[in-house]
């Protein structure tokens, strides 16, 4: 500690040169800890599906609704235990207007309120829900965030065609549904379900089915299962395709494999290119006071002393940096759901935000990011002889 | 008693193939509270020397004892705080950290020592009054002129308390008026303080300030004038 006024001082000599390492550390940081909080926040989403569902939606896109019809055939294929009709229903508050966008999903509620134990209701609660055609349970995050409690009612209307009907969807609160993080991990506390049957009549009966999300006895026989249920339908006018709850979230999120391998690749980048630049910095403030080390040890501060005050030095530029990245990401990681396009697909995202363990990361990695590239420096101030230093003046 | 006593001390540098000895069997005896300059042309091996009596270089072979202490016997780490108590060096160019004010120069040896924060700025701002400076503490080198430099290098050089100063050519980059302040400062420091130093210098003006000259030629010492 009683160096460290004199690491802060040398830090303020070249303060154009600091500057530029410390933000280019930052954008280091930045990068992993945002990136990472996407990834995380898309991980937490698959882990949170369920072996023991399937998904089955129309071949040819998501866009194209499944007959009702299919409902029973799929419910009759053995190892099904039941079957639940679901649609997205992507609707907002006031129409077009996304910025308070939550996801809304019209479900056929009592077999998808079974097959769904994540979503935690009281039975009253449960019994109110089922029991009000135009009822409907929200997740307690976002009842938090508009202030609605049992019994409110709002309006949503949706954005796809087939579910506009010249006038907004009016419905009541029934329940505020919790989730219990210890059970089920990433469970999403932002979406509201509501009957699907009211969709069903309100469009006077002209939309089908989304999904049909479908639980199986044995999540072993999951592959059959969905071979089973699509050859079902072979050939006909909707082919279907049936895949795990896991690979269709993943399928939604654009491939997140593909998708970390990329971040990943990226976050890599930045960060070699960081150590560089920081080494490069490190390596041009060593040279240019040669001299003063030598003085120092002149002085009888111990090789290692010195070395320690590179090192320090190092380490304080790796921590300036890593905290403006992490306050850089702080602010985009809290924007993003707001933010138009993307905001409403970051919402989607159970538990989106940077949690403690991945800041202590990225200033983890700033640390060690900064200390590799002082490290070279460090040593050779070490090594280096005192009459040798003194000999550049 | 000898407060520096060098014995058969020769210093060889291998510089490519070729063998160059710039201390050659030199013996050197300096007493307690003694005042001595070392002359001698360019190449001569006086800064070697220098750089050997205050424990920054180790000779090639032959013993250096300051202060009663034989400085071969020290290990690396043993030798650093060996000079952070036992001797103090006054650069040619003075060596001052530019980031730091005049204060936290002369404090800077202070660090090594398990002082307070107070007792630090009090034995520096002491030392910093002794040369005259302590209206300048505040300042950075850029803002003080060579011989206050100088000065506040000399006050870092005895700040905690040394029993030898080494100074090497401290006059030499500076003008007459400057110089003789330095000499003055220097004497002050060996007739009140005690310090026994032991100076480099070309200048015939600066080592007629000193007890004793000694010449070097090509590695060898020879009695002065």
């Amino acid at each position: 500690m009683r160096f460290l006024p004199l690491v802060l001082k040398h830090l303020r000599r070249n303060w154009i040169r600091s500057l530029s390492t410390i933000l280019a550390m930052a954008l280091c940081i930045f990068l992993f800890c945002t990136l990472q909080t996407f990834l995380l926040a898309v991980n937490r989403s698959l882990r949170s599906a369920n072996a023991a569902r399937l998904i089955t939606r129309h071949a040819v896109s998501l866009v194209f609704n499944l007959p009702l019809a299919y409902r029973d055939r799929v419910a009759a294929v053995p190892g099904v235990k039941r079957v639940a009709m679901t649609n997205w229903f992507g609707g907002a508050r006031r129409a077009g207007d996304f910025s308070e966008f939550f996801p809304n999903l019209a479900v056929e509620a009592e077999p998808y309120l079974e097959m769904y134990p994540e979503l935690i209701l009281t039975p009253e609660d449960r019994r109110a829900f089922l029991e009000d055609p135009r009822g409907c349970i929200v997740g307690e995050d976002t009842a938090a965030r508009f202030g609605w409690k049992v019994g409110d009612t709002f309006q949503l209307e949706s954005f796809i065609p087939p579910y506009r009907v010249g006038r907004p969807f009016e419905f009541a609160i029934r329940a505020i549904y919790t989730t219990d993080e210890a059970r089920f991990p990433g469970s999403d506390r932002t979406a509201m379900y509501f009957h699907h049957k009211y969709l069903y009549e309100t469009t006077a009966r002209r939309v089908g089915v989304g999904t049909y999300v479908t639980e199986i006895s044995d999540p072993n026989q999951a592959g059959s299962v969905s071979k089973a249920i699509d050859a079902l339908f072979a050939n006909s006018d909707s082919e279907t395709h049936t895949e795990t709850e896991q690979a269709f979230r993943a399928s939604f999120v654009s491939m997140a494999g593909n998708l970390a391998l990329l971040l990943n690749t990226i976050g890599l980048a930045v960060t070699f290119t960081i150590l560089l630049v920081t080494a490069n910095t490190m390596s041009m403030a060593i040279r240019e006071r040669r001299t003063e080390m030598g003085v120092l040890k002149t002085l009888g501060f111990t090789s290692g002393q010195v070395m320690g005050l590179v090192l320090t030095e190092a380490a304080a530029l790796g921590l300036l940096g890593g905290g403006l990245g992490l306050l850089f990401s702080q602010v985009l990681i809290g924007a993003l759901p707001k933010a138009p396009f993307i905001g409403p697909f970051v919402r989607g995202l159970a538990g989106f935000g940077l949690t403690p363990l991945l800041a202590v990361s990225g200033m983890g990695l700033a640390l060690l990011i900064a200390l590799a590239a002082g490290l070279v420096p460090a040593l050779l101030a070490y090594r280096a002889r005192i009459t040798n230093l003194l000999r550049q003046v | 008693m000898s407060m520096v006593e060098v014995s058969q001390v020769r210093k060889i540098y291998q510089r490519d193939s070729q063998t160059i000895t710039v201390l050659d069997g030199i013996d050197l005896k300096v007493p307690e509270g003694e005042f001595l300059a070392l002359m001698g042309p360019s190449g001569s091996g006086k800064t070697t020397l220098l750089n050997l009596v205050a424990g920054i270089d180790r000779p090639t072979s032959g013993t250096v004892r300051v202060a009663g202490t034989d400085l071969s016997q020290l290990s690396e780490n043993a030798l650093a705080r060996w000079r952070s108590r036992s001797v103090g060096f006054i650069f040619q160019f003075y060596n001052l950290i530019p980031v730091l004010t005049a204060l936290e120069n002369v404090e800077l040896p202070l660090l090594l020592e398990r002082l307070g924060r107070g007792q630090r700025r009090e034995r520096a701002l002491t030392a910093l009054k002794i040369v005259g400076l302590a209206d300048r503490a505040a300042h950075y080198p850029r803002q003080l002129s060579g011989g206050q430099e100088q000065r506040v290098a000399i006050a870092r050089a005895f700040v905690s308390d040394p029993k030898v100063l080494v100074a090497d050519e401290p006059t030499g980059d500076l003008d007459a008026r400057s110089a003789e302040e330095i000499l003055g400062l220097m004497e002050t420091l060996n007739r009140e303080f005690k310090k026994t130093i032991v100076m480099v210098t070309h200048d015939p003006r600066a080592a007629s300030r000193a007890h004793v000259q000694r010449h070097l030629d090509k590695g060898v010492l020879t009695v002065g004038a």
